[in-house]
């Protein structure tokens, strides 16, 4: 059992307080506690990393109990290959021989775990096949099943469909055929297919916006593989078929499958990638081959240096994003959506249009973002009351008399022009009263009576009275001063005559005197402002790329201390085989012992 | 309560600034009438007003937190919205006491009118529940308003 190579004690999580680590006469790692005197072949971990292992293990004993729908997920339908290697495969269960129970020291007691596990093996024990399925299989603890879907292109109904731990199989929704093995012309399509989704790849991480449509197009696709996944379960028969073929044609390395370890962190990089490796699935039953070993612990290796590179260069970038900036971010979002600060916040999460926006996400929870949105409301409502302050009042007489001089004819009275056009807002207009309405409608009629030159004298004498700040060169037609615009002299005439006389007065006008050019710190203060939110948003990007990095790491690290642990369990599995002849056997054969029987 | 309208014409033009918010009240008057025309099938006798109530909760509450909490009117355009029946007076004067910031409506602490001279189960604290007891109060339909929740 001995054909692990040594290995290296990096990653081992760190033993609890008061443990200290023995080799057993056997070659094992054991550990005792001087102070409770108990020792114990499971490596005592500190309370966080605990709780997290203890729990997969008795998950383990419960999937190992699979029922016949297991025949479907592709990982244990890849369970018959592994055992075709029978060199490896017979001599274990010489080795494994009697259930004797190994008591190397006086005062030992085992841990709980390992009794346990010694019970279910003694009862299972019938034939090889029995002591086998012994074996917890932690291979199959993570159940396998289909994840995503992808159109092959060019191949039409052909699906290539991903599994939740990153292999793949082709699936023809018309036969309802699918197979590991890629047929011959389902493979061009793949390569295609790999090759599309690379180039996407690259083009997102090179920051250009993926288009929306395939989104949505792949969301659209995975709710139709939700409901699809019946069929498929029915066609995971024909898939086992097809493997067994396979297998007797010793062809299954073709098969498109990653390893399901190192698949996780491997798969978020280079997904598309595909990996030919050497048989992935082991069962934990079996021996591992040397080379399998040294593979996967070279990829540990790989996956630790990675993350370690990760984890410096986060340190290296990454601009601090603080919670005013967050809130700021979150106070843009509701500028850029020019929400008004008058409506409630239930109608404004009503309409959604929030949700889709990154920045949606810098606040924590619903309540900071009501209280945000207060905030920004009362400092929004306060900017807005000031500016309208600042803004000139616009006189109610302004839009009246323009109405007045495209409607107001001596052909109607007061009552009568009232009346008709009730509806008008102009005339609506609850600032200038009735009173003054009236007034305005009478005089105004009255002056239409005059003769045109009286007229035009009138307004010629009201454009010279103006003082030259306000009306000169550069004003236009549509920039005319108030004092223009509400004065019923400017309204007396037709518009057409009107307008030509204005323009050519205004030409004859010198340039404005010196005006104040304040604009200057305006436009510094606009600059700062812009700056400062570019800063902001490149922050959240940060956070959320070095989030996500965390995650990975996180994950990576998990799955690497999952297979110590396994891989410590199974060494304590074949410790405790000790066969017939006792520790004796155990020490003879222990160095470079491997497969002679 | 919708506004009232008098018949005189003397009612007063609004102050500056409704316009801002005309439109949300607009919005919550048209609820109000679809409130008012919904339909009593299937609906026990005391739910089919837990709408208007609802309805005039959240526009209190709308020109409450627009005074006193955004401070996005002015006093002028306040009064003539409590004038003309846009907001329950007497409910915001409730809120203001301590103990009260949530209330759903005055029918709720109206000790008088029940049994034993109690609140309605609404402005119990949710702590005080049992768990997971869901509480749907008779008066308004509130579901629980104590301040502490």
């Amino acid at each position: 059992m001995a054909d692990l190579p040594p290995r290296p004690p990096t990653g081992l999580p760190p033993l609890a307080p008061g443990w200290t680590e023995h080799k057993a006469p056997s070659g094992h790692l054991y550990y005792y506690n001087r102070e409770t005197k108990k020792s114990t072949y499971t490596r005592p971990v500190s309370e966080a990393y605990g709780h997290q292992t203890i729990p997969t293990g008795s998950a383990q004993h419960a999937s190992n109990t699979g029922s016949t729908s297991d025949l479907f997920h592709p990982l244990t339908a890849q369970a018959p290959i592994t055992s075709q290697t029978p060199s490896n495969y017979q001599p274990q269960f010489y080795l494994y021989g009697g259930p004797v129970e190994q008591k190397p020291k006086r005062g030992w007691q085992h841990a709980p775990v390992d009794q346990q596990r010694g019970g279910h093996r003694g009862g299972a024990r019938g034939g090889h096949r029995g002591d086998h399925s012994s074996f917890p299989d932690r291979r199959r603890q993570q159940e396998d099943r289909p994840k995503h879907r992808h159109d092959i292109p060019n191949c039409a109904p052909w699906v290539l469909v991903k599994t939740k731990l990153g292999r793949r199989f082709v699936w023809n929704k018309e036969t309802n055929e699918s197979f590991w093995k890629f047929p011959s012309d389902v493979m061009k399509g793949v390569v295609e297919f790999d090759r599309k989704e690379r180039e996407k790849r690259e083009r997102r991480e090179r920051g250009e916006p993926s288009d929306d449509e395939d989104d949505a197009a792949m969301a659209e696709v995975e709710a139709e593989l939700a409901a699809a996944e019946q069929e498929i379960e029915e066609a995971e028969v024909v898939s086992v078929e097809g493997d067994e073929g396979m297998e007797n044609e010793e062809e299954y390395e073709e098969v498109e499958v990653t390893d399901d370890e190192g698949g996780d962190g491997f798969h978020t990089e280079q997904p598309s990638k595909r990996q030919r490796t050497e048989e992935p699935t082991e069962d934990p039953g079996m021996e591992m081959g040397e080379d399998d070993m040294a593979w996967q612990l070279a990829q540990m290796e790989e996956m630790e240096a990675m993350a370690e590179g990760y984890g410096d260069e986060d340190e290296e970038e990454g601009l601090p994003l603080t919670e005013e900036d967050c809130k700021a971010l979150f106070k843009e979002l509701l500028e850029d959506l020019q929400i008004n600060p008058y409506t409630p916040w239930d109608k404004i999460l009503d309409g959604g249009a929030l949700f889709d926006d990154d920045r949606y996400k810098a606040l924590p929870n619903m309540k900071a973002r009501k209280e945000c949105f207060d905030e920004w409301a009362r400092e929004k409502a306060q900017f807005l009351k000031e500016q309208k302050a600042k803004q000139q009042k616009l006189d109610p007489k302004i839009p009246y008399l323009a109405f007045l001089h495209a409607h107001a004819t001596p052909k109607l009275y007061w009552p009568e022009f009232r009346r008709k056009f009730k509806k008008e807002p102009e005339m609506k207009d609850t600032k200038l009263p009735d009173k003054d309405k009236e007034k305005l409608y009478r005089d105004h009629i009255k002056r239409l009576a005059l003769k045109p030159s009286d007229l035009k004298s009138d307004l010629s004498a009201l454009l010279k009275a103006q003082p030259l700040a306000s009306l000169n060169r550069d004003t236009t037609i549509d920039t005319l001063p108030q004092s223009i615009l509400t004065d019923l002299r400017f309204i007396s005439l037709p518009g057409s005559t009107r307008d030509s006389l204005v323009k050519t007065y205004i030409s004859t006008l010198p340039a404005a005197p010196e005006g104040a050019a304040a604009s200057a710190e305006e436009e510094a203060e606009a600059a700062k402002k812009r700056a400062e939110r570019q800063r902001r948003e490149k922050a959240l990007a940060d956070r959320e790329s070095r989030v996500r990095e965390e995650k990975r790491k996180a994950e990576r690290e998990a799955a690497y201390g999952k297979h110590r642990l396994r891989e410590e369990e199974d060494e304590i599995q074949r410790a405790m085989k000790v066969g017939k002849e006792g520790l004796r056997a155990q020490l003879g054969e222990y160095p470079g012992q491997n497969d002679g029987p | 309560m919708p506004p009232v309208r008098t018949v005189r014409g003397g009612r007063k033009p609004p102050p500056d600034g409704f316009d801002d918010i005309e439109d949300t009240l607009l919005e919550f008057a048209n609820k109000m009438k679809d409130a008012e025309n919904a339909s009593h099938e299937g609906k026990k006798k005391y739910e089919m007003t837990w709408p208007i109530f609802q309805i005039t909760h959240q526009r209190s509450r709308y020109i409450y937190d627009l005074y006193y909490e955004k401070e996005a009117i002015d006093k002028k355009l306040y009064d003539w919205l409590l004038k003309n029946g846009y907001a329950d007076p007497m409910l915001i004067a409730k809120w203001k006491k301590q103990g009260y910031e949530k209330l759903c409506c005055l029918r709720c602490i109206q000790t008088k009118e029940t049994n034993f001279r109690s609140t309605c189960i609404c402005r119990v604290p949710k702590e005080q529940l049992k768990e997971d007891q869901e509480i749907q109060c008779v008066s308004c339909g509130c579901r629980g308003c104590s301040s502490g929740d």
